[in-house]
């Protein structure tokens, strides 16, 4: 037996000592390449977003190298991303962000998707110094920690849903209304909810069904039912993909009626493709719209954004693609401003980001959440049985008339 | 432990010597030396139960989480309010010094091992008086609710998570966190190791072993089983605890379903590992444990999106191939070198019967 053992331990040193050389390459920069890092969710609950994540970033990395790249000290570099699979896990996403560091030698990180996820990878890049620009942790609890090293193109997440509980206090001629709301129990989700009890507090609303969904939602009918016998004002739900799909399903087939129903991920759910005329009317808060009037060279305007992302990948862009891509302006801005490759360079380079992109404009506050944008509001509208995403609030972007309130399921046909 | 052989002796201080070396080799490996460390011990109690006693257990996760959570609630709450900690919005911002850090983890891991512990005597005493597949089936639900009951507790940050306190800023030096927590985990799986291995020379383990081939015999025999089924639980329950704690200061963030009660990869891993090594064997969970995380490391990101097939036909060929574990595997193959003697004589007369 003790023969075996020390056969078995002699192979694992051997095997380990081959890992060691491996691994020791350095991949910071690398020729022409400047290499970037990322733990995505191609598996697992977050897998439909970790996809329009990571082809927003392919999108942006091609785009970028096609027209020239990134110029540093007058040499032209190119864009490279190493991907991890963090099967929408936040312990191996801490896991392999400490793997692109250690072992493949990444120096700057691109975000992974979901608040949970970046929540696990800050403290590994903000222990080894390394700049991460993350285009889809939303949770404010992410900007209050002190880190110096991430930045975060997207407004916070308490902002999502603020908006649409201010649209239906005006509706109800300023006066405060009655709020049925349920969150999935995940770190985004709480912290929207977080925004609906400051806007509830400020404007005199009540809340009067506040439920708490499971991870991987397939069922809210409970919610649905108190919903039904209690008729609030505005009915606020958020759950990611599976929770927008969830909730207008069984919506339409438990013929809930509520005057307002306000979610997140509509998009990126494909709500109007999915439900079609079943979603109509839905409130959903989105970080981006192609028809905003932001340009930038790279990508033009957000509508030539939508259709090249469409000739590329098939479908239209959800925000969760257009952020991501815009991460990666950020990042070629930020090179090419610091002119090295200095990680505190870079760094110092991305805190005084101020730019505009198609996306939106990028400027990070202290904590390093993106200031400078507002979030909007779509209502999915239907001519016939096509069902498309129009922008109601803030008025400045709006270009369709906010419905109010959707009609009775007996009403409509 | 005056028997040791000296042989097993030279074995076990050049084990020991790579052990304390590796994070100097292997530098860049730190973290993943630590989950191997970590998952050793997981794989090493399971077995306990799966193995030896021949009970197949998924709550061992249960412990496993409820050490993390405690771990990092004592850390925090020895020197802050853990309710402002742990608060939805993060507003505030504490940072424990470098003695609060140490300290807390300290008496965390402490608590992280007692106490699951004593709530797996208490939740053993109501339930192991179940068999076969229907304590499987318990168990599994005693994770999956432990999950979802954190995730609505406030204090320890319901669904937002917890984020466990940052190693000390004081310490400058950015590889001594991976080195403590190496170490840490380290020395639980030399103690784990110990403890096992004193079992698997104790009357203790004949018992466990009674009650896995025949309970209601061991029960004829005067044995009170359900004294022993408990108190082969408690131990595991100690080192998973343990386990646990350490895992969570290393990650960093609690999540509820995904990190700490995490019945669908650790609790899983842990008996998959067992199997694969060999249950109901001393270095068997050891191995197992071993080589599936080398195959997870290496493997798992060469085959980007379809590592989850790969673990399904892993699985497979285990069952079929290999159903003792490579330890069982070889045994037949190698009888001799397990110190197992055949009659070649016999063996013919046995051939020629037929």
């Amino acid at each position: 037996m003790n023969k075996l053992v020390k056969l078995f331990i002699t192979s694992i040193s051997a095997i380990t000592l081959a890992l060691v050389s491996f691994s020791s390459s350095f991949a910071k920069v690398e020729g022409e390449y400047i290499v970037l890092g990322s733990a995505i969710s191609l598996t697992g609950k977050y897998s439909s977003n970790g996809v329009h994540t990571q082809n927003g970033y392919n999108m942006a990395v091609d785009r970028i190298n096609s027209m020239g790249g990134v110029e540093v000290q007058g040499k032209k570099y190119k864009f490279e991303i190493i991907y991890y699979d963090d099967e929408s896990n936040p312990k191996r996403a801490a896991q392999l962000a400490e793997r692109l560091i250690k072992q493949d030698g990444v120096h700057y990180m691109l975000g992974p998707y979901s608040s949970g996820l970046t929540k696990a990878i800050a403290p590994v890049t903000e222990k080894y110094k390394i700049p991460m620009v993350e285009a889809n942790g939303a949770s404010r609890s992410l900007f209050t920690k002190g880190y110096k090293y991430l930045f975060a193109v997207l407004s916070p997440a308490n902002q999502y849903l603020e908006v649409a509980i201010d649209l239906a206090v005006e509706k109800n001629g300023g006066k405060g209304v009655r709020i049925a709301q349920a969150f999935e129990q995940d770190a985004f989700s709480q912290d929207v909810r977080l925004g609906i009890l400051d806007a509830a507090k400020r404007t005199g609303s009540e809340i009067i069904i506040d439920d708490k969904l499971p991870k991987e939602l397939n069922d809210m009918a409970a919610t649905l039912a108190k919903v039904k016998a209690t008729k609030p004002d505005v009915l606020v739900v958020s759950g990611h993909t599976k929770g927008a799909l969830t909730a207008i399903r069984q919506i339409s087939e438990m013929k809930v009626d509520v005057p307002m129903l306000a979610m997140t991920h509509c998009d990126a759910a494909k709500l109007s493709k999915q439900h079609g005329k079943k979603s109509e009317y839905a409130l959903c808060a989105s970080q981006w719209h192609k028809n905003l009037s932001y340009k930038d060279k790279f990508f033009g305007s957000g509508k030539k954004y939508d259709k090249d992302f469409k000739k590329e990948f098939g479908y239209a862009p959800p925000y969760q693609s257009a952020e991501s891509s815009a991460a990666l302006l950020v990042f070629k801005d930020a090179f090419e401003r610091a002119n090295s490759f200095d990680r505190d360079a870079v760094r110092d380079a991305l805190k005084t980001t101020e730019m505009q992109t198609f996306y939106g404009n990028i400027k990070f506050g202290p904590g390093g959440q993106n200031t400078a944008k507002p979030m909007i509001l779509f209502q999915v509208r239907c001519k016939g049985d096509e069902c498309e995403n129009k922008v109601v609030a803030p008025t400045k972007w709006a270009s369709d008339k906010f419905y109010h309130p959707i009609p009775k399921w007996s009403e409509r046909s | 432990m005056s028997n040791i052989k000296q042989k097993d002796l030279i074995l076990y201080s050049g084990l020991i010597i790579l052990g304390l070396a590796a994070p100097y080799l292997f530098s860049a490996f730190k973290v993943q030396l630590t989950y191997l460390c970590v998952l050793i011990v997981l794989a090493m109690t399971w077995n306990l139960q799966g193995g030896e006693m021949g009970y197949n257990t998924f709550g061992n996760i249960l412990f496993y989480g409820l050490g993390m959570y405690l771990t990092a609630s004592v850390q925090v709450g020895m020197f802050f309010p853990l309710a402002e900690w742990t608060e939805s919005g993060g507003e505030k911002t504490f940072v424990h010094s470098t003695a609060q850090y140490f300290q807390g983890i300290g008496v965390g891991l402490l608590v992280s091992a007692i106490i699951p512990a004593i709530v797996a005597g208490a939740i053993g005493y109501a339930i192991l008086g179940l068999r076969g597949h229907y304590f499987a089936i318990c168990t599994l639900g005693l994770g999956i609710a432990a999950g979802e009951i954190a995730g609505g507790i406030e204090i320890i940050g319901a669904g937002q998570g917890f984020t466990t306190p940052p190693f000390p800023a004081e310490i400058v030096d950015t590889e001594a966190r991976g080195k403590f927590f190496y170490f840490l985990s380290f020395a639980l799986l030399i103690g784990t190791f110990i403890f096992v291995k004193y079992i698997y020379g104790s009357r203790f383990k004949l018992i466990l072993n009674a009650i896995r081939d025949n309970e209601d015999k061991a029960e004829a025999m005067g044995i009170q089983t359900m004294k022993y089924k408990i108190t082969g639980w408690m131990c595991s329950a100690f080192f998973c605890g343990l386990a646990g704690g350490i895992m969570g200061g290393l990650i960093g963030y609690i999540d509820s379903t995904d990190v700490a009660f995490d019945g669908r990869e650790m609790g899983v891993f842990m008996v998959l590992m067992a199997i694969l090594g060999g249950k109901g064997t001393l270095w068997g969970p050891v191995i197992g444990a071993t080589l599936f995380h080398f195959f997870k490391e290496g493997l798992w990101t060469l085959i980007l999106g379809w590592q989850y097939v790969a673990l399904g036909v892993l699985i497979v060929v285990i069952v079929i191939y290999f159903p003792e574990g490579l330890m069982g595997w070889l045994r037949e193959k190698y009888p001799e070198r397990f110190g197992e003697v055949i009659d070649e004589k016999d063996r013919k007369a046995q051939v020629e019967l037929k």
